[in-house]
């Protein structure tokens, strides 16, 4: 039931080394901070401290950046305008174009990523970041759901996943071994990411002798909420090879989404993934590594086979969300973790994935290419 | 002294939303005793849109078709631990029920006692809650097939065209560290700012960080500052009466610029001056609350003092400063 409008895709695309064009947009910095179980300070310092690693990084200032913006929601901290404040942290001065989305950081990249696409500009930075330890993120979530029919059921989006993971083991497409093994790679993996929330060498079958929670998931199988941010600079094509000479180009970027009728969708498959997957060029070449917003456990094998990812993608090597999940902001990590492994010349090109809404409703997927 | 709490609120909006020519008799239904969808095309679609989900035409009353009152439950999970949110304080189910005569799954709740009475595949039935409000929450289900008891229904209620939601968060936290330094200098009597590292400005209260040079500040930053200063600002209000409103008498509200300080507070409300009385570059002199009489009431959200510190603001009776060296104060 997803949109079929043209797909959004930068002219350039595919595993070849292609010519770029002037409005090629490629990554040139990143930064993120640690998955904290609770920040003590404001909002505003978590992304202070993350955009001031970010441009000493990139070794830019903040006045040159054209265009800022920021993901974020404002009611996980209870706090009324929190992303008026939280313009302070990414710098108030000297007076910029300034945007905001109530969504993860990934789609204020999506915006910035076309703004920059006009021509006139040339640098964005992108913020993700989230509270979400004052509040229970479960209480806020299920506001997203319709207004009439689901959200005053109090149907959040651990109750979805419940009932999608049931479907998908009753369908026969995953087991309750395949979904613990999904967090227990995670584990393995986050072991090697200083940003991790979660430090468990837990087995398959110590994972699966914890109590049900929202059965057939486990608590494990919610990924573990965090206060956190993330930021990224973007730039054209000429200011981008000027700032670095290890660009990470954004080949197609493309965001889609299913119905908000629950009895309308395939909770099973994620056709708005496979969508956007089409429009964004995932199959144009190798996918070396998947970073996937992966907040339930068996979330991962739904967006595998929707992606048609082989074996040899390394997929969530961060360990993913399941690891440590920065609400608002884990999004826009993914794209950050596959960016930094192309930099530094880990893979040459990857996907990363973004999610919003219950059962995997809107997928935006970003496609990442190395080379000058 | 008064003990810093940690903070524990909940931020409520009463959201109303007007239901249109289709979620008005479904909800009218729920209300009344049946369950309604729309059949667009050869499908029945429970709960029912006000369009074609395939082609996005508009999908009218006239569409609308009685479905239940029970079905099949095709997709479930089990709630051991229900949310604030949640219809159920006991465990009870989310599933997809799949109604006799639907062709779409609708999501509700299954109060089957125990996850072993749940399985795909089972039958479940309506029931109507004794109190219905024209809400999905008017009805639930359970285990079986045998049909509910007629509701009473007030055949003179009107239609549902307004549907209420009152949604809320419950927020927990400590007070942040530069937050909690402030408040117990403001208990001991002092005022405590902090100086930036970046240009040498002391910001009364601070943020925690200077924003203008992007950085952030810690306890080696802090200042005491004076509890004399000057007006930068003023308003006066005439209290508007609406729901929760205390004032009933016009005040000044004023920002004082702390001498010390480089930032001005805000939001000091002053009581026994006249607003004839009251200009820019007036001298104020805070007076404290004897120091048992203090109240912790701060949190991470204000950006002023707090007025459970002090009696009021006086006079001092110094000569005002001159206004044009403020401006760079005056909001």
């Amino acid at each position: 039931m997803s949109q079929s409008t043209q797909p959004a895709q930068s002219p350039q695309s595919g595993s070849a080394q292609p010519q770029r064009h002037e409005n090629d947009i490629a990554i040139v910095g990143f930064a993120q901070t640690d998955a904290h179980v609770r920040y003590d300070g404001p909002e505003v310092v978590l992304i202070m401290e993350c955009v001031n690693a970010l441009l000493a990084g990139a070794g830019i200032e903040r006045h040159d950046i054209d265009f800022t913006i920021a993901g974020s929601c404002d009611y996980l901290s209870g706090m009324p305008f929190a992303f008026v404040s939280n313009v302070d942290g990414m710098g108030a001065w000297p007076p910029v174009y300034e945007s905001h989305v109530e969504m993860d950081g990934a789609w204020a990249l999506f915006e910035a990523w076309l703004r920059l696409q006009m021509g006139d500009i040339d640098v964005a930075m992108v913020v993700g970041s989230g509270k979400s330890s004052p509040c229970n993120a479960r209480e806020v979530f299920h506001l997203q759901a319709d207004p009439y029919a689901v959200a005053p059921l109090g149907l959040d989006p651990d109750a979805m996943a419940g009932i999608a993971a049931r479907s998908l083991i009753e369908s026969r497409k995953a087991t309750e071994t395949e979904i613990a093994e999904v967090v227990a790679r995670s584990y393995q993996a986050a072991a090697s990411n200083p940003h991790a929330q979660i430090r468990s060498t837990a087995s398959v079958e110590e994972l699966l002798a914890a109590p049900y929670d929202m059965a057939p998931l486990r608590a494990h199988d919610v990924s573990p909420k965090a206060d956190g941010a993330a930021a990224l600079l973007i730039a054209r094509r000429d200011r981008a090879r000027e700032l670095t000479d290890s660009p990470v180009w954004i080949t197609g970027l493309d965001h889609r989404i299913e119905s908000h009728h629950a009895g309308l969708r395939d909770l099973t498959d994620s056709q708005s993934t496979r969508t956007a997957a089409a429009g964004s060029g995932v199959a144009d070449g190798a996918v070396d590594v998947a970073e996937l917003h992966v907040t339930h456990a068996h979330e991962e094998i739904i967006l595998r086979n929707a992606l048609n990812l082989n074996p040899s993608t390394a997929v969530n090597p961060s360990g993913g969300p399941l690891a440590g999940d920065p609400v608002m902001a884990t999004g826009l990590v993914r794209v950050v973790e596959v960016a930094r492994r192309i930099a530094a010349g880990e893979a040459g090109r990857g996907v990363a994935h973004a999610s919003s809404g219950a059962a995997l409703q809107q997928n935006l997927l970003c496609v990442l290419q190395g080379g000058a | 002294m008064a003990e810093l709490q940690d903070i524990d609120f909940t931020l409520e909006y009463p959201y109303t939303r007007t239901t249109g020519p289709i979620i008005g008799p479904f909800l009218t239904g729920l209300r009344d005793g049946r369950i309604l969808a729309t059949k667009v095309g050869d499908r029945v679609i429970c709960p029912p849109l006000e369009y074609d989900p395939d082609t996005g035409a508009t999908v009218g009353p006239e569409n609308l078709v009685e479905v239940g009152p029970a079905g099949e439950v095709t997709g479930w999970t089990w709630v051991t631990r229900p949310t604030s949110k949640h219809p159920f304080e006991h465990p009870f189910a989310f599933a997809q029920i799949k109604l006799d005569g639907a062709d779409t799954t609708m999501l509700h709740v299954v109060d089957a006692g125990s996850e072993d009475a749940m399985s795909t595949g089972m039958r479940v039935v309506v029931r109507f809650r004794s109190e219905r409000l024209g809400t999905i929450n008017d009805v639930y289900f359970v285990p079986g097939d045998e049909p509910p008891e007629a509701p009473e229904v007030d055949d003179d209620a009107e239609p549902v065209t307004i549907t209420e939601h009152l949604i809320g968060v419950r927020i927990r936290e400590p007070l942040q560290p530069h937050r909690r330094r402030f408040a117990e200098g403001l208990l001991a009597g002092k005022i405590i700012g902090q100086r930036s590292p970046a240009d040498g400005k002391v910001h009364v209260p601070s943020r925690g960080y200077d924003a203008t040079n992007r950085v952030p500040m810690t306890s080696e930053h802090d200042v005491e500052v004076a509890d004399v200063g000057t007006v930068t600002s003023f308003t006066e209000i005439v209290p508007v009466q609406y729901h929760g409103q205390t004032e009933t008498e016009p005040y000044i509200r004023c920002s004082v610029l702390l001498d010390g300080a480089d930032t001005t507070v805000g939001g000091i409300d002053i009581r026994d001056i006249s607003v004839e009385d009251f200009r820019v570059g007036m001298r104020l002199q805070m007076v404290w609350r004897d120091s048992g009489d203090r109240m912790g009431d701060l949190d991470n959200r204000g950006y002023g003092l707090n007025e459970e510190v002090y009696e009021r603001w006086e006079p001092t009776g110094e000569p005002d400063v001159d206004p044009e060296s403020l401006k760079e104060h005056n909001f």
